[in-house]
């Protein structure tokens, strides 16, 4: 059961949360207590038949923990949120009502695996929610699209739609995405050209401002001939083709010893 | 879901036709009930012989005799074979819709044990009432699946009608018991069997669409089976697990499972496969009827394999998803003795090639089992092949459906950037030098900024060797002779010969030989030892050959 005095937090927890801008510190010493309080009441992680009060009530505490650990940029926190809150959308989803904060929750995680290059998991999780559900959910499609923009190259669709985040807590995760499609670039451009404008560079790689530029490229050890406004890119000579002793080697000696035991 | 369930029926259907072709051309055809005594008697001969090759031969005649089997039959045979015993009694039972309870059976048996122990060869064996539980359980599944199917001709039946809600409640039940009843017996001999009486129980949620609900119980099972070598029924739980969380899409528990429990000879599985060998050809055939002597039923094994094929595609590992789902389709029936089943596997296996960036043969699109079953596949491989946006797009959106019910739709999503690479690669072979305006108009992709990034990421993947000149706004084409090339002819070479080795080296293991023929053969070679022995001792002597060797001249 939750007690007068678990709700009473929850109110305050409710309130604290929906303040703007969103009191972080508040909220954290509410989520610690109500979280000691919700495993007190068997009710973080439900196992037997419980009161669907009780169950909505402690899956929005875990949303809106979920939620705050995004905004106080905490992912480790919001990992440990979302598992648990896994157990509502999964094994209590026809019993419960559904939440709002589902599919933004979930659109989260997709994307916080992206920015993490965990694009297997990006896609075992995806599977495992409805097609069509996908395809038309807002806070759903936008993770699926940054994913197929990502895959075939087109950066600049991603830079573009960092604008068009559908909640505010996207907004994170997508600025750090931007730091991992930056070196993805730079890598591409390595190999695509011997040297870039300047100017032209800064553009490719989104940058406003030629300095940011200069420690970027420092940074990935590109050299820059400031007469002539240029990048260049050191190119890699080509790579010596060994023939792999060993190798053959050791399979002939398979062969042998397989011929020998047909023979 | 009507289309798996085709699948199962049609894999069974394969074992019974192929294997029953020695043992039944009599001149006289047996009544069923004779059959299914004859049956019987090789289950007793297989139990007191200690050798399981007798039960594995009724079990794979099993699809053939459930098919003859009604309720008179099954009814004569258990008065036939239980006259008045409790034990009788309670397999009739199950026929009759009043399951007892298996506490009570379990006394039952106990004191029919206890008390007739001098005439225990009166009393039969329990792998015969675990047969014929089978047989009635499969009786009553078919009789479920029978009804509503004539009466709607609906293929969705998740919906029961109120007779067969009954019926099912029996098999739900019945089922039960019988897994609860070969628990308490625990008796090794008994292993076989208890595998397909598992499967069936699996058909009896299927039926429903709840086999996730015997998930816990599965799992329970599988433990034991592990822990007790049982290789048949650990192979049929571990797909029925599987399954079950395929059915449920958690993936994430199926990989896990895949980490945890091992496949009873995964020796088989971990094989490497020759790239490109021909998938419908002789070797197939060859593979399946080696791996039939092999420990667990082919069958269960190619299931296996389409299941593990299915989640490391979803893992994005494509080579491994790839080798599995070729293993599957080698080691699955004949294309036309197990059409569901083959058709799924091709569907995965277009998908999952084209994903790896190759394009399926040809020949696969004509088979006259795959042709109309992979009609989208073949359009989008069509458009990959090409690198024709729009083509894809179109197919795409034409077959939505069809791909949705396959499960396969994101995994063709997915394949967007593989036909904008090769429509890249095209291009630059066909061009030496082409302006990144006309990229973009050729491959219908949105803007010329977008062209570039793509452009230079393929570069990257080495899927095309070029230089992009950023002031000019062109893409120059290199040459695309690899220097590489003579290590990959070397590494698929020893994948090749590694295979054929291995089939080699499993075929002679999976040799039979007959008990003490080897004396015969001792024997012989003694016997040709001492005739050698002789002919030595003549040539010594000097009086052979000469005389009759020249005596023509």
């Amino acid at each position: 059961m939750v007690t007068s005095q678990l709700q009473s937090l929850y109110q305050q927890l409710q309130k604290a949360f929906s303040v703007q801008p969103c009191q972080l510190n508040t909220c954290k010493n509410l989520l610690a207590q109500l979280k000691v309080g919700l495993v007190e009441a068997g009710l973080l992680v439900p196992q037997k038949e419980h009161n669907l009060d009780d169950l909505t009530i402690s899956r929005d505490i875990l949303e809106m923990g979920a939620i705050w650990s995004v905004r106080s940029k905490d992912v480790p926190s919001f990992d440990r949120y979302f598992s648990q809150l896994q157990t509502f959308y999964k094994d209590y989803s026809n019993v419960l009502p559904p939440s709002p904060q589902e599919f933004p929750i979930r659109g989260l995680n997709l994307i916080r695996l992206l920015t993490q290059n965990r694009i297997a998991d990006f896609h075992i999780t995806l599977e495992a929610l409805p097609a069509e559900i996908i395809y038309t959910n807002p806070f759903l499609k936008h993770p699926v699209n940054l994913e197929q923009w990502l895959m075939e190259g087109s950066y600049s669709k991603v830079w573009a739609a960092r604008n068009e985040t559908p909640a505010e807590e996207y907004k994170y995760f997508v600025d750090s995405l931007m730091g991992t499609i930056r070196s993805e670039i730079a890598s591409c451009e390595e190999a695509a050209y011997n040297s870039l404008p300047i100017k032209d560079a800064c553009t490719l790689l989104f940058f406003s401002t030629r300095s940011e530029l200069v420690t970027f490229a420092q940074q990935r050890g590109w050299e820059i001939d400031i007469m002539g406004e240029q990048v260049r890119f050191a190119t890699k000579g080509e790579e010596k083709l060994e023939i792999p002793k060993r190798k053959l080697i050791a399979s002939s000696l398979i062969y042998a010893k397989e011929l020998e035991q047909i023979v | 879901m009507s289309k798996t369930t085709a699948k199962d029926v049609e894999m069974k259907d394969e074992e019974s036709k192929t294997q029953e072709a020695p043992s039944t051309p009599k001149p006289v055809p047996l009544t069923p009930a004779e059959e299914i005594k004859a049956n019987i008697t090789l289950i007793e001969r297989a139990v007191s012989t200690l050798e399981p090759r007798f039960t594995n031969r009724v079990l794979r005649g099993l699809t053939h005799s459930r098919r003859k089997v009604n309720e008179e039959i099954l009814r004569e045979v258990i008065n036939d074979i239980y006259k008045d015993s409790p034990t009788g009694k309670s397999i009739l039972g199950g026929l009759s819709g009043h399951v007892s309870e298996s506490s009570t059976m379990e006394i039952d048996f106990t004191s029919t044990r206890s008390g007739q122990k001098p005439s225990t060869s009166a009393e039969p064996l329990p792998e015969t009432e675990i047969y014929l539980r089978l047989l009635i359980l499969y009786y009553i599944i078919d009789s479920v699946s029978n009804l509503p199917r004539k009466r709607s001709g609906n293929p969705e039946n998740t919906k029961l009608s109120g007779d067969s809600e009954a019926l099912h409640a029996r098999a739900v039940a019945f089922g039960h018991a019988t897994v609860e009843r070969i628990r308490s017996l625990n008796r090794r001999s008994l292993d076989p069997i208890s595998a397909k009486v598992w499967f069936a129980l699996g058909r009896v949620y299927e039926i429903k669409g709840n086999l996730p609900d015997l998930r816990l119980l599965l799992l329970d099972a599988q433990r034991t089976a592990s822990l007790r070598h049982d290789i048949e029924t650990l192979a049929t739980l571990i797909n029925l697990i599987l399954r079950s969380y395929l059915l449920t899409s958690s993936y994430d528990a199926a990989s896990t499972f895949l980490s945890k429990a091992a496949y009873p000879d995964s020796s088989l599985i971990s094989s490497t496969t020759p790239h490109g060998a021909t998938t419908n050809g002789t070797l197939v055939t060859s593979t399946t009827q080696l791996l039939s002597n092999s420990t667990s039923s082919p069958t269960q094994l190619a299931r296996y394999l389409y299941y593990v094929g299915r989640i490391r595609a979803i893992e994005l590992s494509y080579t491994a998803a790839h080798n599995h789902l070729l293993q599957a389709v080698r080691r699955a029936p004949k294309a036309e003795q197990a059409p569901g089943f083959w058709q799924e596997v091709h569907k995965w296996l277009v998908v999952v090639e084209l994903l790896m960036g190759d394009i399926p043969e040809r020949g696969t699109f004509r088979h006259p089992v795959l042709r109309k079953a992979l009609e989208g596949y073949f359009e989008i491989v069509k458009a990959v092949r090409t690198g024709s946006l729009s083509q894809f797009q179109n197919t795409l959106s034409t077959y939505s459906k069809a791909f949705n019910a396959d499960k396969t739709y994101t995994f063709i999503l997915r394949l967007r950037q593989n036909v904008i690479k090769t429509g890249i690669r095209r291009l630059s072979l066909a061009y030496s030098r082409i302006s990144l305006r006309e990229i973009c108009v050729k491959l219908h992709l949105d803007s010329e900024e977008d062209a570039e990034y793509i452009v230079g990421k393929a570069i990257r993947d080495g899927v095309i060797e070029g230089r992009i000149v950023h002031e000019r706004g062109w893409l120059e084409c290199g040459s695309q002779s690899k220097g590489a090339y003579g290590v990959e002819v070397t590494d698929s070479f020893n994948r090749r010969v590694g295979f054929c080795m291995q089939l080699h080296n499993e075929s002679v293991k999976a040799m039979r030989y007959p008990l003490n023929a080897h004396r015969k053969e001792l024997a012989a070679a003694e016997g040709a030892r001492e005739r050698e022995k002789e002919l030595a001792k003549e040539i010594q002597e000097g009086d052979i050959g000469d005389d009759s060797d020249l005596g023509d001249f």
